[in-house]
């Protein structure tokens, strides 16, 4: 009984070490392989198990997509599984500090482009050395940089833009608005002659509906001052700003629970006919489509209005590939990274959801410019987006939803918005100070 | 040579005789604890691992600056009293505590007097009681989180059921009416949530107590013409008064540390006004990071629980005495 136990651990022991040394040989392999872009599935020695968190995606037809990369993944390399669990974006952020508190993380994870620095900075992720000149989008690898090295692998990036109605607009006899003024001017005509739908949901929660209005006010959101970030929400811009996205709740141009929504809540709402305009990436319009197919033929998409600055600058989005220090498995782990980021399932998704893929191959194969309801979702984030700094404590600071709070309360008619720009600022600065 | 040596056995001896006694007296001791000291022991243990061991380490982080960094190797900055400052001039943190307090209480209000009024009813010669009582059973069996999805679907503005009823019976402003756009109207909707979800197990015990109530005593009041009111007020409450307390106990702890419903529902709340102490504490500790502060939050909240507790079991021992 007992030798047969201490035969089989032995024989346990043995294909452990095996199963190490195989994995640093197809590590190189699969570096290799992903550089002269031919079979990287040749990695027949991983094997056990890897837990993947993947942000949901809010469509039943994607969250097929990305189990598939895990079926695929196991016929290819047999002996190893791997298990996607859907994290919804609102509660991510939490989830994430609590996992890694607690040293129950996930092997690999896809991580908010902000949120790369501030856990990086615990020493939550692996390093990614292998990152390559060229390979990847720079400014994706830049959001992914804490202390000069790379916690993780850029997979892909988007930007909002104003997803409409063009049946209610055509009934209330405007066009799709191009500037903040028609903006204002379409979402009155809408009021009135819209038949009983709301023109807009700007929303009291989720920042990227409002923050990116600073920009288009001509102002900014943080200065970087050496190793630290400033507050530059105590701008005139900002308070202009913030009194052009809260005059629309104001003038009743949004329905009265918004100020408690978040982004998928007002995709509800448009869904559900509710809402004329709405301020949505391209996964928000593929979202609504797969959800509403009657919906389909009755949508338009354009570039955000533009502000004072003459820009409708929004919000450039995006997920890197993480893979945890504390995994088990780091060999299975990169080597489901990069499978994920191999240029034909990498636009197997993206190319549904008009969002860029992170890696310069993945661009040149996908063909999202040709199509034209995609296209404004493209050009936005190429021509008409920016990022927010890349600070470590930015991620707490979205986190924590510093920003909604004060918004709120400007909509509410409790503060002005000159003093929501003051207070952002102050609070802003207090993260910042640490 | 040998003196010493004889002197001290003999000393050891002369000493050892007089303190045989006390040793007896001490093994016998020892002897009588044994076993029920090895008994407890593995309560001992776990109740010192699971409650002793956080509940030491928060207060302890309390008084610390602590990041998630810190929090693996303990290496917080030592900083004093000035979390439980922040947290007590803080607005957001204040209002959370006095929500804490006041909501509580006035869950605390809403379940015994829900709870009452159905094991009453219970207790009446009811046709199909026992059915009642399985299905009033039902809402406790339901999570707190799926319970907290449903109603604050039933809530909703557009959609939900309740404002389409209030609307149907006349009350027009209630047509897309958004009850958690403010405080006070979210306070309504959770209010009814944990009520709902708390009164099953308040009402059961109640009703478990009427049915000891002696029936002679009741009979006798009704002989001597006191009213259905009366017969409940000096007769019932009182002899019903060390459940009532122990259920008043229970509940203030549940709903002062209420934490499923109020995240779920009061989320979207201008300005985070609807967040409980609980509540705060989370979101200031995993959200913001500051473990320090949340850990503030979570002590003062236990103290208040603390002191709330102790007001009771004293009250609960003088019930018993008298």
């Amino acid at each position: 009984m007992r030798s047969k136990f201490m035969a089989a651990s032995a024989a346990l022991a043995a294909c452990v070490a095996l199963a190490a040394c195989g994995g640093d040989d197809s590590d190189n392999d699969s570096a290799a392989s992903a550089a002269s872009g031919d079979k990287p599935a040749e990695q027949a020695k991983l094997s056990g198990e890897a837990s993947v968190w993947i942000m949901d995606p809010g469509s039943p037809a994607l969250q097929k997509v990305f189990k598939s990369y895990a079926t695929k993944f196991q016929a290819a390399n047999p002996g190893t599984k791997v298990d996607i669990e859907f994290v919804p974006w609102a509660q991510a952020h939490d989830k994430f500090t609590t996992a890694i508190a607690g040293g129950k993380v996930p092997d690999v994870a896809e991580m908010g482009t902000t949120w790369t620095p501030e856990f990086a900075e615990q020493g939550a992720f692996a390093e990614q050395p292998d990152i390559g000149e060229g390979k990847y989008v720079s400014s994706l690898v830049d959001a992914a940089s804490y202390d000069g090295k790379v916690w993780g692998k850029p997979w892909y990036a988007g930007a909002r833009g104003l997803i409409y109605r063009k049946d209610v607009l055509e009934k209330a006899g405007v066009e799709p608005p191009k500037t903040w003024d028609d903006m204002k001017a379409a979402a009155k005509a809408i009021k009135e002659k819209g038949g009983g739908i709301y023109p807009v949901a700007y929303t009291g929660l989720t920042e990227h509906m409002y923050l990116p209005t600073v920009w288009q006010a001509g102002g900014e959101i943080a200065t970087q001052d050496g190793d630290t970030w400033k507050s530059a929400l105590g701008s005139p811009q900002a308070a202009e700003a913030i009194k052009y996205y809260t005059d629309f709740y104001k003038e009743g141009y949004v329905p009265k629970a918004a100020i408690g929504w978040e982004e998928p809540d007002a995709q509800e709402a448009f869904i559900n006919g509710d809402i004329a305009m709405l301020i949505g990436g391209g996964w928000g319009y593929e979202a609504i489509v797969d959800t509403k197919k009657s919906l389909a033929d009755k949508i338009g998409t354009a570039l955000e209005p533009a502000g004072p600055s003459g820009e409708g600058t929004a919000f450039a989005g995006g997920s890197h590939l993480v893979v945890f220090e504390e995994s088990d498995n780091k060999d299975l782990a990169n080597a489901f990274v990069d499978f994920m980021l191999e240029p034909d399932n990498l636009n197997e998704f993206t190319s549904q959801i008009g969002f860029l893929p992170g890696t310069v191959d993945g661009i040149q194969a996908s063909g999202y410019l040709e199509d034209p309801i995609k296209k404004p979702f493209a050009e936005q984030l190429l021509d008409h987006s920016k990022v927010y700094p890349p600070s470590p404590r930015w991620g707490a600071l979205e986190g924590a939803n510093i920003f909604d709070s004060e918004i709120q309360k400007v909509m509410k008619g409790d503060q002005s918005p000159e003093e929501a720009a003051k207070n952002l600022a102050s609070k802003m600065d207090e993260e910042f100070a640490g | 040579m040998t003196t010493p040596a004889s002197t001290a056995v003999a000393v050891g001896r002369a000493q050892r005789a007089p303190r045989s006694g006390g040793l007896q007296r001490v093994q016998r001791t020892v002897a009588r604890l044994t076993l029920p000291v090895l008994l407890l022991l593995p309560a001992l243990v776990i109740i010192v691992g699971l409650v002793g061991y956080p509940l030491g380490k928060t207060i302890w982080l309390s008084f610390t600056e602590t990041r998630l960094g810190d929090l693996a190797d303990g290496s917080g900055e030592w900083v004093g009293l000035d979390n439980f400052k922040e947290a007590l001039t803080d607005a957001q943190l204040r209002t959370s505590l006095i929500n804490t307090v006041v909501f509580g209480t006035l869950c605390v209000a809403g379940t015994m007097v829900l709870g009452f009024a159905v094991a009453l009813l219970l207790n009446q010669k009811l046709k199909g009681r026992g059915f009642f009582a399985l299905a009033m059973l039902l809402p406790w069996a339901v999570p707190a989180l799926a319970a907290s999805a449903i109603w604050k679907w039933l809530f909703d503005d557009r959609y939900g059921f309740v404002n389409w009823a209030l609307v149907n019976i006349g009350f027009d402003r209630f047509q897309d009416f958004a009850w958690f756009a403010d405080r006070e109207t979210a306070y309504v909707a959770i209010f009814v949530t944990v009520v709902w979800q708390s009164f099953p197990f308040v009402a059961l015990s109640l009703l478990a107590g009427l049915q000891t109530l002696p029936k002679d005593t009741l009979d006798a009041a009704s002989v001597d013409g006191a009213t259905a009111w009366q017969r409940f007020r000096l007769v019932t409450l009182p002899l019903l008064r060390p459940i009532v307390a122990v259920l008043v106990v229970f509940s203030t702890i549940w709903d002062f540390k209420i934490f499923d419903q109020v995240y779920a529902m009061a989320q979207g709340v201008p300005d985070r006004a609807a967040d409980t102490a609980a509540v705060a504490a989370y979101r200031e500790a995993f959200a913001l990071g500051h473990y320090g502060l949340g850990s503030a939050v979570a002590v003062i909240l236990f103290l208040v629980l603390l002191v709330f507790s102790l007001v009771y079991v004293r009250l609960i021992g003088r019930e018993g005495r008298t």
